[in-house]
């Protein structure tokens, strides 16, 4: 008896690792080395960000936590209460984003904060 | 790939028919070493009796610390609804579906050892191994994107004892494997030890507690080891549990490498599983 659960074990196993990867996205998509925060603008990086990790959950007609990162405004909003920076930087008293999942690359965070230092532009 | 399930389901599933045969009717089994699958929010070394489907509904609500505005965490719960069916005495499967990352999961609890009352095994040993599905849109089109991105792996080992009527704890060595992670340095696998007690007040209620040690080293920098208090009240048909919890991920794979919680900082979520048992196969008594 216990020799066949054995089996499935190991059967279960053996195919699991069969499909394990080791990925990262830092070597996976490469950015181009040094983080480059120049000429950060809302159309090529802020929005990209925000639409790769945030809308899944924070759009629609029931956004997560009633927090909805949909339009410029949307975001804007969300820069201007503290909430959009709070919550990647896993600052406290903000509920961390991506919930559950893990922290955004430094190089993100950084576009974000120059965006939200320069006020906002809709660029 | 088609032929490699293929065998493995052939090897699965000849194996549960040709040997169901009748365990000696006199080698009397610890029947629960907890009363749910589950301890607090992870798994317990039981599985579900034979022939019973048990419907899962967890919540975790957000943090407390969130205040009045969202409710003390109300507005920001993570929800999972899952099914698990148990085919025989010694092998239950199980899907479900959760809000964080949308993530879909399918397990496979099997057990491998079992405690009995008197004399023989003085222990249990499950392994429990689970796969998760990020269904999230792919979001950056300029990426080449790959489905192995999506997948997570568990593995554990539950290694469990009942101490006479009010006592049972259990050692949980977990792995976490992440096909895609986010930095060079994030550590794909995830390696912790978990363990968790559980105290029999009364036929109907116990108090349990659970915590996960991430032994990785990146992962201990970056998170917090999840601990779980809770209380289980039992009626027929029935399990509810409450609890506080230092995270808001409900499956393996959000709550053992990435919980971002901290109890000193008041980041503590309210819980609860209700778990529905259905008789799906009548026993065969005769």
């Amino acid at each position: 008896m216990i020799k066949y659960r054995l089996i499935i074990i190991v059967a279960v196993m053996a195919f699991g690792l069969n499909a394990c990867y080791y990925d990262n996205v830092e070597y996976l998509y490469p950015s181009g080395g040094d983080c480059d925060t120049s000429n950060v603008t809302y159309t090529n990086d802020v929005l990209p960000i925000i639409n790769s990790k945030c809308t899944g959950c924070h759009s629609g007609t029931a956004p997560s936590g009633n927090v909805k990162l949909e339009t410029y405004n949307d975001i804007k909003a969300s820069g201007e209460n503290g909430g959009l920076l709070g919550t990647i930087r896993f600052d406290n008293g903000w509920s961390p984003m991506p919930k559950g999942g893990i922290k955004l690359q430094d190089c993100d965070i950084l576009k974000i904060e120059v965006w939200q230092n320069q006020g906002y532009p809709n660029n | 790939m088609t032929k490699r399930i293929l065998v493995l389901s052939i090897v699965i599933f000849s194996s549960i028919f040709a040997f169901s045969q009748k365990e000696d009717e006199e080698v009397k089994f610890v029947e629960q070493t907890f009363s749910g699958t589950r301890v607090v929010i992870g798994q317990a070394v039981d599985i579900a009796p034979n022939g019973e489907m048990h419907l899962d509904i967890q919540h975790h609500f957000g943090p407390l610390n969130s205040g009045f505005y969202d409710f003390f965490g109300f507005d920001q719960a993570a929800t999972r609804i899952g099914i698990h069916y148990s085919f025989n005495d010694w092998l239950a499967i199980g899907v479900g579906r959760t809000t964080i990352e949308k993530v879909w999961d399918g397990s496979l609890k099997v057990r491998v050892l079992r405690q009995k009352t008197s004399g023989g095994m003085p222990v249990s040993l499950t392994y429990f191994t689970s796969m998760g599905i990020n269904s999230l849109e792919w979001a950056d089109n300029t990426r080449t994107d790959y489905f192995s991105n999506r997948l997570t792996y568990t593995h554990q080992l539950i290694l469990a004892r009942n101490f006479g009527d009010r006592f049972s704890m259990q050692i949980v060595p977990s792995l976490v494997h992440r096909n895609l992670v986010e930095k060079t340095i994030d550590d794909n696998d995830v390696y912790t030890l978990g363990g968790a007690v559980s105290i029999k007040l009364s036929e109907t209620i116990d108090i349990n507690a659970e915590y996960h040690y991430i032994l990785s080293q990146q992962t201990a920098k970056d998170f917090n080891n999840s601990l779980s208090l809770g209380i289980d009240i039992n009626t027929a048909g029935h399990v509810f549990q409450f609890f506080l919890t230092n995270s808001q991920g409900i499956t393996e794979q959000h709550f053992i490498p990435a919980t971002s919680g901290k109890w000193t900082n008041g980041d503590i979520h309210i819980g609860f599983n209700i778990v529905r048992s259905f008789t799906i196969k009548q026993q065969d008594y005769f």
